[in-house]
Formats: structure tokens, sequence, C-alpha cells
């Protein structure tokens, strides 16, 4: 149970240990709301269990330390319950259909004629990081683990719906997966595109996570990634394309994953929004990942914080480190930039010289001059968390 | 010879055990690949209302998707049960709905 003077943080990594023994291969029963144990689903390292059925997993903030995020480790979030988990490859087929001048079917052999296209990526969760909302909200209730960084490889969506030919008066492109839900009641999972941002170069369908083929978890056998956006649009085990004349309907659409219509995606805590627009590109963030919230360090000794910084599609320009609760503000350095869709590395070396409770912030900036905010910024579905979060560390 | 047999097909067999162990619940069929995957454990808390709630929302999702939010009380959660019925079609009676709000709030929200 959580009890007072532990934070959350640290009491999930807490929890965490004590279960890790205990993760086989049914999923423990939870008996606190709070709780997150660690299981291993197929081709997955041990993560922390959100929700079973259908799975969602959240990856371990240890795994950020490194620039890349390992296959195994990525989270996995799915929304209906009949999950592909078989797929057969000799019959499996990505077929492009609607608004074209003819309808294609490409096998995984296909694809690959196509010219390959490798970047590496954030992917995050639009929830992520939901459960520090508030007041609360419903949904998955995310720590920060819900995002990754990823070396896709894959064809752009462009060179393939340029091969099925797209005829006039086609204004938005459908994705669909594999997926399915329990009820024929249930609308199925489907996002989709306007045209414009279809056809951009860097949007693909992606074969590879790191060289590898996609763990079944993660949408083999292919997913679309749009890189700089929420993951919402990377339909995983993506099967359909239709190329639409009107806008889609479809709950998913219309209804679900939508954001305040105004500069910030956001509305006074606890009050609706007048209108909404199809939530699109991340927000700007910056974490810290080593030392965790809650560690003890030496007084005197040197230590290297470290974490990483990213926002929608550009590059981060600055890094700034408070250790006093935000009076002070210093800049880090910045590790390798391999690009505008990857997150970058941030290092502060730092020597506390006095025992105490420290207050860490950082604050990152991109090149368009877009940043986070003090306090965290409220919607009522809990999408775009990016405030500036504050960190305690303790110097004995 | 014999020995470097034997000693080939023990070390083959080492090896086949440790790869099943580290792909539990994975196998690759030439060109056909599956996954099992492992079976949700979660029980509610004992009290009146419980086995409608978990025998209803089980249909479409494990019930760990009440045990993981937040505490809300029973109005927000009328809401969350009414959508899964108008938005997601879950055939739940409206006298069931009331029961199963009424359960997940008094044991997992705020009580009212």
């Amino acid at each position: 149970m959580k009890s007072q003077g532990i934070s959350r943080r640290n009491f999930i990594k807490t929890v965490g240990i004590t279960t890790a023994l205990a993760a086989t291969g049914t999923v423990p029963p939870l008996l606190y709301a709070s709780e997150r144990r660690l299981v291993t689903f197929p081709e997955k390292t041990e993560l922390l269990l959100l929700t079973s059925r259908p799975p969602q997993l959240e990856t371990p903030l240890k795994y950020f330390r490194e620039l890349i995020t390992p296959n195994e480790a990525l989270f996995v979030r799915w929304h209906l319950a009949d999950i592909p988990t078989s797929v057969d490859l000799a019959t499996w087929r990505l077929v492009i259909h609607g608004n074209v001048e003819q309808q294609i079917s490409l096998s995984m052999d296909d694809l690959k004629k196509f010219e390959k296209v490798v970047y590496t990526a954030v992917i995050q969760c639009a929830g992520n990081g939901r459960s520090f909302f508030n007041p609360p909200v419903f949904g998955g209730q995310w720590l920060n683990g819900a995002m990754g960084n990823v070396t896709w490889g894959g064809v752009r969506l462009k060179d393939i719906l340029n091969k099925a030919g797209l005829k006039t008066g086609s204004m938005e492109v459908v994705f669909k997966g594999l997926d399915k839900a329990v009820l024929p009641a249930t609308p199925n999972f489907l996002k989709s595109l306007p045209l414009d941002k279809a056809l951009e170069d860097d949007i693909i369908v992606a074969y590879e996570m790191n060289g590898r083929e996609l763990p079944m978890l993660n949408g083999f056998p292919v997913r679309l990634v749009v890189p700089g956006w929420y993951a919402t649009y990377w339909v995983k085990s993506l099967s359909d394309i239709e190329v639409g004349v009107k806008p889609t309907d479809s709950f998913w659409v219309k209804t679900a994953y939508r954001i305040p219509d105004n500069p910030c995606g956001c509305v006074e805590p606890g009050t609706a929004p007048k209108k909404t627009v199809p939530i699109n590109r991340m927000t700007t963030r910056s974490l810290l990942i080593n030392p965790e919230d809650g560690s003890q360090l030496k007084s005197g000794q040197p230590v290297e914080l470290m974490g990483v910084a990213f926002s929608g599609g550009y590059s981060i320009k600055e890094v700034l480190v408070s250790v006093d609760g935000g009076m002070n503000w210093r800049p880090a350095r910045l590790g390798k930039d391999i690009g505008r869709y990857s997150w970058i590395q941030w290092f502060y070396p730092w020597q506390p010289a006095k025992p105490g409770n420290y207050h860490v912030m950082v604050r990152a900036t991109n090149s368009i001059g877009e940043s986070q905010p003090l306090d965290a910024l409220w919607n009522p579905s809990g999408y775009l968390l990016n405030n500036i979060e504050k960190h305690n560390l303790i110097v004995t | 010879m014999k020995t470097t047999i034997l000693l080939c097909i023990g070390a083959s067999l080492v090896y086949t055990t440790m790869a099943l162990a580290a792909d539990k619940g994975f196998v690759m069929d030439g060109t056909k690949r599956t996954i099992t995957l492992p079976a949700p454990s979660v029980s509610l808390i004992n009290g009146p209302g419980r086995d409608i709630t978990s025998s209803y929302c089980n249909i479409c999702h494990s019930l760990d998707y009440i045990t993981t939010q937040q505490k809300f009380p029973e109005a927000r959660w009328h809401a969350v049960v009414t959508k899964m019925v108008k938005t997601y079609g879950a055939p739940i009676t409206e006298m069931n709905v009331d029961i199963i709000t009424h359960y997940i709030a008094t044991y997992y929200g705020t009580g009212k």
C-alpha cells in the first residue's frame, strides 16, 4: 500500500522488485489501484502491467538511459481485445483500395521492393503521463513509460499510394490493422490522415524496428510510422489502406483522440472544451532518467544527471537544468543529434556540496521555440502532458 | 567420434531449452509467427454487484481496466459505464449499469 513519505515512483520501484519473481505465465492479480507489477509477455522483457486484455504494458524508466529503446522493452498499447496473435507472411497482404486507379495487394516481398527508408523517431502514446493529471482523468493511467526511441525501417507511404494511383477528389487516407473488437457493435479501431499529411516524405510503413522484425505486440508485420505525431496514428499490424473522398465518421477519429481547439490544447481544469480537433504533433518534453526520482546521493561526490528531451519533429536546441527548485538554470550538455524525430540525451555534471533535499528540474526548448510549462496544462482526455517535472534527490 | 556426437546433441539440447525459455509464448513455424498471451487473472473485491460487474466488463476487457483507475465518484463512473453501452455496444441493461456503477464506485471509487 502507498504510505506517506514514499514518492509514487519510488513505491512503484519497490513493488516492481518484490513482484518481479512472481511474473510467470499468468498475470498476477492486482490488489491495489496504484500498483504496477512487472510481467513478461511474448517477445517482450519484463514490463510494467497496466492492463492484460488487451495488453497495455509500460517500459520501466531504466531503459531510457540508452539512446535507443530495445524492441523487447518498447511499451505496448492495444485498444480492442481481439488482437492478432498469429500472422503467416505467406498469406498476409497489405491492401490499398478506395479512390485509386487500381486496387493493389502487396506481400512483404512486394513491399521490400520499394526504396527503403531508415530513421530514428520517438514513439509516444497520446496519454503518456496521464496518471499525473490533476484533477485526475479517466483513461489508461500511464506513468512516463508509454514512449521509446526506435530506429524504424520501411517504405514511404507516398510511394505505395502512388503505385495504386490517387484519383482526383481524394481527401484522406484511412488505416486499419488486424485487430478487431470483441462485439460486432463496437467500432473497430482505425485512424485517418488528411491527404496532404499522408503524402509527406517521412511517413513510412515500417517492417523493421532497430533492424529486426517488429514484435507481434508492437504491430508485426508492419505498422504506420508518423514521426513527430502521437502514436495513435501509428496503426499496428496494418493491413488495409483506403483512400477516401470524404472525412471518415469513425468514432476513433470523430470522437476519440481529440484535443481542445486552441494553441495550448488545454482548458480550465475540470471543464469541457467548446471545440476540439484531432490530436496531432507531440509537445516538447524533457525527462530526468538517472538518478531516478527519490534517489539518495552522497554530499561532495560528483554525479552526472542524465535524461532525454524530444519534441514533435523539431530538434532540441537547449536543455536547462535547475538543482535548486527552479531558482537558477544552467545548460546541460547535449548528446549526439541523430535527427529531428529522435530524442536527444542530455547530461549535467553535479556535485552537491551539502546534505539536504534537492529539487531537480529540467526544461527543453526546440528549434522553433516550443518549450514546457511550469505547471501542467489540463484537458479532459489526459493528452499532451509536458510540464517541467520536479524531482526530489536526497543528499546525505 | 561417438563422444563428440553425444556432446553435440547434449549442447544442442541445452541450447534448445534456453531458446524456448527466452521466447516464452512465441512460435515461429516457417513463415508463420504465433504468440500465446498470458491469461489475465485479476479478481475484484468481494461485495454486492461483483459478479455482475465481472461478467459484463470481462466480455470486452480484463478487470484491471477498473482496478488501475484513479478514485472517481459514482456519477463519473456512471458516465463511463454508459459509454460502454452507448459507444461500444456493451449489452448491459439500465438496471445492471446502475449495479455495476454502484459496485465500482463503492470498492474502487470515492464511494459516492
